[in-house]
């Protein structure tokens, strides 16, 4: 601004609440519920470390640290939880990364026309269905009544259904499936506008270098959405722990539970279900650590190999 | 454009024929689920359970539509969500554009101060119990305003609407203060009116957001007098005292003999997703917009 600003400092906050006393008499409810429906949570992870007891507020409870940080890994369940944890956010990685990448570039390779256009509509619908429905589609092709056996069951390729959703070891694919199938199309849409982006005269020096269409595709295509593809993946990377939530509980049954028990379920489970708040909140806590950590790691690698950073 | 450049090799065309097909049938498995359960929510129950319904319903009956319909719980349900819906697209539209403007408002001194405050929540949060317990405290569980108050400002739309705003001439809002406007009459009678892109984006997000939601639901409204449709059909997919409930009302009254668990799901399911894929078509321009709208960021 061009105007000086005033030295005595009253006639400076005189000036100022003339000119801004609206807009901060605005900013004190949105900053009161900040703090109440943002802030305070944060304050009640001091649960995880003390013995807390419902009703006693927090600053007069006896402290235990790391007590139920111990607890839960000397849990004899802890080790299915974290191979569950783990197999399901790296198979979700694993499958789930390259997968909008690969549709992205098949898309990118379709002429421009409606056929393009019909493909990326369908390919994000799924995204804008709730779990709920997925989890009823899912129920009505894998159950044992469902399509998938009928169809087995009349090319005869199998006398008896198949129970995918009640035995364990089909569990890990299932949700890998359901969840490539939920966002593959939104995904690709972030591929696909980084694509968009490549400079048009790469493409005819390639050309000019003899490059084919699949040379094109590795050569230039993937090079230039590097940055978008890292990025990405530093985030998924830190999201591994988050190995999917609603999925599980809504197709687990008991009887794929030593499948499907994640870190978050098992901290609902306890948490919430038994009550067991300030054991849940440290099992939740430690979650979120170890990804930010991971979060961070990638990170610093990243920028200190290729030069990419998201933080 | 880059075809000018390339001999269309013998490789080249096989390929993209088999690129056709194979999105073709990527379309194909991607849609046909939802089409499966089409067919079947309008089939008669008993027939259904036979198997082998792909692509038309054989014995066609609006039965199980009708006993969803006559049955109050999925009513309650559908105006429950439709409430949430409302009510929790408009408070959080209006009260993250309206801090979405504040925090463009460049010669405000605390405009930092309030971007950060809300950044920073973006990142790091409670988690699911410490919010729980916080909502017990505040004595939110079971009502209907935890479906939207915990939700009021949103970060990522917040900087959405801001950096949007940020790229308006300030002059606009100079007038009307050197005018002696009040603030929320410029935010009402200047902002939003020029924001409507992306307040339409933005409102489109939150609409099928909320209408998708059910783990907060069944978390905290655990009394059941709050049950959105996704809960409903959540319970009727879980529980077999539906099934039973059904068989017995089939026997009681005759006429609704045609149904069973399995076309009831599918009905169910058809009716929860239906509000969704007919608007789609509507709103799936904005989608795109609102990604671009995002990546300011």
């Amino acid at each position: 601004m061009a105007i000086m600003q005033p030295r005595v400092f009253s006639i400076r906050l005189h000036r100022t609440v003339q000119r801004e006393g609206q807009i901060w008499l605005i900013c004190l409810p949105i900053i009161a519920w900040a703090v109440v429906f943002c802030y305070l949570p944060i304050y009640g992870i001091a649960t995880a470390f003390i013995q807390y007891v419902p009703g006693k507020p927090i600053m007069r409870s006896p402290w235990v640290g790391l007590q139920y940080f111990a607890e839960f890994f000397k849990n004899p369940e802890f080790g299915m939880i974290m191979r569950n944890t783990l197999a399901i956010g790296g198979l979700n990685i694993l499958f789930g990364f390259p997968a909008p990448i690969i549709l992205a570039l098949l898309i990118n390779e379709l002429s421009q026309g409606p056929f393009k256009k019909v493909v990326q509509t369908v390919s994000y619908v799924p995204y804008f269905v709730s779990w709920v429905v997925m989890a009823s589609l899912i129920f009505a092709l894998l159950g044992s009544e469902g399509l998938l056996n009928k169809l087995l069951l009349s090319l005869h390729l199998t006398e008896r259904s198949i129970l995918f959703l009640g035995e364990g070891k089909y569990f890990w694919g299932i949700i890998v499936i359901a969840n490539i199938w939920k966002g593959i199309g939104w995904s690709s849409i972030i591929y696909l506008s980084a694509i968009a982006g490549i400079d048009q005269e790469l493409y005819q020096a390639g050309a000019v270098d003899g490059l084919g269409r699949a040379g094109m595709a590795w050569h230039i295509i993937l090079p230039g959405i590097r940055a978008t593809i890292l990025l990405l993946f530093i985030l998924q990377m830190g999201d591994i722990l988050n190995a999917g939530f609603e999925q599980q509980l809504l197709l687990g049954t008991p009887q794929t539970r030593s499948f499907y028990e994640v870190i978050e379920t098992y901290a609902y489970r306890y948490g919430i279900q038994m009550g067991r708040y300030a054991f849940g909140t440290a099992v939740e806590f430690m979650k979120s650590i170890i990804g930010l950590g991971l979060v961070f790691s990638l990170n610093s690698l990243f920028r200190r190999t290729v030069k990419i950073s998201v933080v | 454009m880059r075809a000018r450049y390339i001999r269309k090799s013998v490789g080249s065309r096989i390929f993209d024929a088999s690129n056709v097909a194979f999105l073709l049938l990527f379309t194909f498995l991607v849609l046909y689920p939802f089409y499966n359960q089409l067919v079947i929510s309008f089939n008669q129950g008993i027939d259904a359970q036979r198997g082998g319904i792909y692509f038309f319903p054989r014995a066609f009956t609006l039965d199980s539509y009708a006993w969803l319909f006559k049955n109050s719980k999925l009513l309650t349900g559908a105006v429950v969500s439709l409430l949430r819906v409302a009510v929790g697209t408009s408070t959080c539209l209006f009260a993250s554009a309206l801090l979405g403007y504040i925090t463009a408002i460049r010669y405000f001194s605390g405009r930092r101060f309030m971007r950060i405050l809300f950044v920073i929540t973006m990142y790091f949060g409670g988690g699911m119990i410490p919010t729980y317990l916080l909502m017990l405290k505040l004595g939110l569980l079971n009502t209907f305003t935890i479906y939207w108050l915990p939700y009021l400002i949103s970060p990522y739309y917040m900087l959405i609407i801001s950096s949007y705003l940020n790229q308006v001439p300030d002059s606009l809002f100079e007038a009307a203060r050197v005018d002696g406007a009040s603030e929320l009459r410029i935010f009402f009678q200047i902002v939003v009116p020029i924001s409507v892109p992306v307040l339409a984006a933005v409102s489109i997000y939150l609409m099928v957001w909320q209408w998708n939601q059910w783990f907060d639901n069944m978390l905290y409204n655990t009394k059941g007098n709050w049950d959105t449709l996704q809960m409903y059909l959540r319970r009727m997919l879980l529980q077999s005292e539906i099934a039973l409930k059904i068989q017995a009302e089939a026997v009681a009254y005759h006429k609704f003999m045609s149904m069973t668990p399995q076309t009831i799901k599918a009905a169910t399911t058809m009716i929860v997703t239906i509000p969704i894929l007919v608007t789609y078509p509507f709103f799936q321009r904005y989608f795109i917009g609102g990604i671009t709208l995002g990546s300011v960021k």
